[in-house]
């Protein structure tokens, strides 16, 4: 009998801890964690032009995580991680509440034109053109800020988007100047985007842009973009075949004493063609005014700016829907610096972990 | 003049009490199997229409603007649930800016509830098997029976948010569950011969059609879900339904023809094209009309009367 009260004692203690842990364990539950994802960019160059060594080179990781909060906001964040740094690129709170109006809130890529929202995995051609890094930046306008934007009762999707932002300087990913301590320096944007089914296969979508806000020297310091693109997907064979027709224009300047100086300025056209479900090719053309790039430098190896043309051709091989590999060439004149031409063949390595919902169309 | 204004007095209450008769439930879809059954429950309540046409992968629909501005004033939106359409979804519903069929709210219905889903993972779910559904095979609306959960599912939501007319959907979904069972029959008398033959499809899509008329899947024209197949992976299939005797190749009309023509072209066997979705093919305009083609198709295949190419 002693012996049996101390074996279910000696149980008791030995379960107990087990049971608390257990109990513990539970209140802390994961079913609500949010959605998760993870691209992985890699590449490598062959620029005679520059000074760094042929290889293969990590570009950057973008984590994504979502999630809905709660009955009236969803919070989307992409934070990056390349060799310089770590970059909350995105971190914004979404709300579908509001009959035919969206609400976007936070750090976010400002919807200007149609380049400058894809983020760097989902560009057509590994390097973004060069009117981008000298207008509203190489990955778009990127700050704090909140957005709405309206679907119009129009017939057809008929977008007007306004949003208002923090005053932010000039830096290395933001070429435009909105850095003026005034208190009326809010600088705001204004988008229209229309899209028409023009077959059962193909549409076109027309977007303008206007970006604006005052310098640190307190003159008003705009972008403005207009963008026209044709797509293809054949409803038979959307995974297989398909064509891209794009066109976007680009331009920065500033007013001071009333006169508007046009400071950069630029475009591109390229076209995509789906050649089957693991083939794609493309090729791009585009011009960038009194703009500067890597190859655009002087004696001193300082950046300098000029007048540059560029033609590109790559070819892109994707296995699966996560992952890709692309070669890219590309030819580039320019009217200044020490380098009247630039020749080099990239290849890029993409690769897609967890969630990844499709990309805007 | 008097007797103008003598007559809109007449007719504004007329009016105003018919105008709840036009007031019907607009529904959108992502599968038009899903439509069909939606507009047979809702009758003349109900408007319906899907973003995915028939002849559309399901997988792959791109999520263009104007499908968010197509669902912009629908009252329910009807998923095809278990992540069918969880690659442009996530896009089109918010960027529809209609809070009223938003997940979460009674206007968003996920038609896989209480549907019995095949292929549920065991264990870890790894994309090393291809794009596969770690909830399950999402391709239940092959398997009329599955319709039938469907139109039940459909006919308390649409009573939920209507009710007025909950007694003509709780009607419409008992009706289409009666014609349901009789086609069952008919479909499985036309099927019945052919119980235990083997057939290769396109993609994992024809699991709930053959669970449900005793066919057996001996392969697939892809290798793994969402992977085109090599030459070397299509002679491989070939020579073993060689081996086996399989002389059915089924495929829908958006999926690579030329491959499922090669591999039974050198498999001695007869590729087919069918449609498991509403709209798929000429004459597959309901949900019923698409089962009579299909089994028709298929049975006339196994029979080797007729369809397809040999």
């Amino acid at each position: 009998m002693r012996f049996r009260m101390f074996a279910c004692v000696s149980a008791a203690l030995v379960c107990a801890p087990a049971l608390a842990t257990a109990q513990t364990s539970s209140m802390f539950s994961n079913l609500a964690n949010p959605a998760i994802g993870m691209n992985a960019l890699f590449s490598g160059q062959a620029a005679h032009n520059q000074s760094q060594p042929y290889g293969l080179q990590f570009d950057e990781a973008e984590i994504s995580v979502i999630s809905v909060v709660d009955p009236y906001w969803t919070l989307v964040s992409n934070i990056v991680f390349a060799p310089d740094g770590v970059d909350p690129e995105e971190v914004w709170a979404r709300s579908t509440n509001i009959p035919a109006i969206q609400l976007k809130l936070g750090k976010i890529r400002g919807t200007f034109g149609k380049h400058g929202l894809l983020h760097t995995h989902a560009f057509p051609f590994i390097q973004a053109p060069i009117v981008m890094a000298n207008t509203i930046g190489e990955e778009g306008f990127k700050d704090a800020g909140i957005e709405a934007a309206w679907l119009t009762p129009l017939p057809w999707f008929s977008e007007l988007t306004g949003g208002v932002y923090q005053a932010i300087a000039a830096d290395d990913e933001h070429p435009l100047d909105f850095g003026s301590n005034r208190h009326d320096n809010v600088p705001y944007l204004g988008h229209f985007k229309n899209q028409f089914d023009l077959t059962d296969a193909t549409t076109m979508e027309l977007g303008q842009s206007v970006l604006s806000g005052r310098g640190v020297e307190g003159n008003p310091h705009s972008a403005f973009g207009a963008d026209l693109t044709f797509r293809n997907v054949p409803a038979r064979s959307s995974n297989r075949h398909g064509w891209i027709l794009q066109g976007e224009y680009l331009q920065k300047g500033s007013t001071a004493g009333g006169n508007y100086d046009r400071e950069a300025d630029g475009g591109y056209a390229s076209f995509q063609y789906r050649l089957s479900q693991v083939w794609w090719v493309g090729i791009r053309g585009e011009q960038a005014r009194k703009s500067s790039t890597d190859f655009v430098v002087d004696d001193a190896g300082n950046p300098i700016s000029g007048r540059v043309n560029r033609a590109s051709a790559n070819v892109a091989w994707t296995p699966s829907e996560f992952s890709f590999v692309r070669l890219e060439y590309s030819h580039a004149k320019a009217d200044a610096g020490i380098h009247p031409t630039d020749d080099r063949v990239m290849i890029q390595m993409s690769y897609t972990i967890g969630y990844h919902p499709a990309h805007a169309y | 003049m008097k007797s103008l204004i003598r007559s809109m007095f007449v007719w504004m209450p007329v009016l105003l009490a018919t105008a709840p008769a036009f007031a019907d439930l607009k529904v959108a879809t992502s599968l038009t199997d899903l439509a069909s059954v939606a507009q047979f429950v809702g009758g003349k309540h109900v408007s319906a229409q899907s973003l995915c046409r028939g002849y559309e992968d399901p997988h792959f629909v791109p999520a263009k603007p104007s499908l968010m501005k197509s669902i912009q004033h629908a009252d329910v939106f009807v998923s095809t649930g278990l992540e069918l359409d969880g690659g442009w979804l996530p896009l089109v519903l918010p960027g529809s800016r209609n809070p009223k069929i938003q997940p979460g709210t009674k206007g968003f219905v996920d038609a896989s509830q209480g549907v019995n889903v095949l292929e549920k993972p065991v264990g870890t779910v790894s994309r090393a098997e291809g794009d596969i559904h770690p909830l399950g095979n999402p391709h239940y609306y092959a398997d009329p029976k599955n319709l039938e959960v469907v139109a039940d599912h459909l006919a308390q939501v649409f009573s939920g948010l209507d009710p007025a007319n909950a007694a003509d959907y709780a009607a419409n979904a008992k009706a289409f569950q009666e014609k349901m069972e009789t086609s069952l029959e008919k479909w499985g008398k036309e099927m019945a011969p052919y119980k235990g033959t083997s057939v290769v499809t396109y993609h994992p899509n024809f699991v709930y059609f053959a669970d449900r008329f005793g066919l057996k899947l001996f392969g697939t024209v892809e290798p793994k879900p969402g992977i085109p197949p090599s030459p070397h992976y299509v002679n491989q299939l070939a020579e073993a339904m060689k081996k086996a005797g399989v002389k059915i190749v089924v495929y829908q009309p958006y999926y690579n023809a030329d491959a499922s023509h090669e591999v039974a072209k050198r498999a001695g066997a007869t590729a087919v094209e069918v449609a498991t979705e509403v709209g798929g093919l000429p004459g597959t305009d309901d949900v019923f009309s698409k089962f009579d083609a299909l089994v028709s198709s298929l049975a006339g295949a196994l029979s080797g009367k007729s369809g397809g190419q040999r």
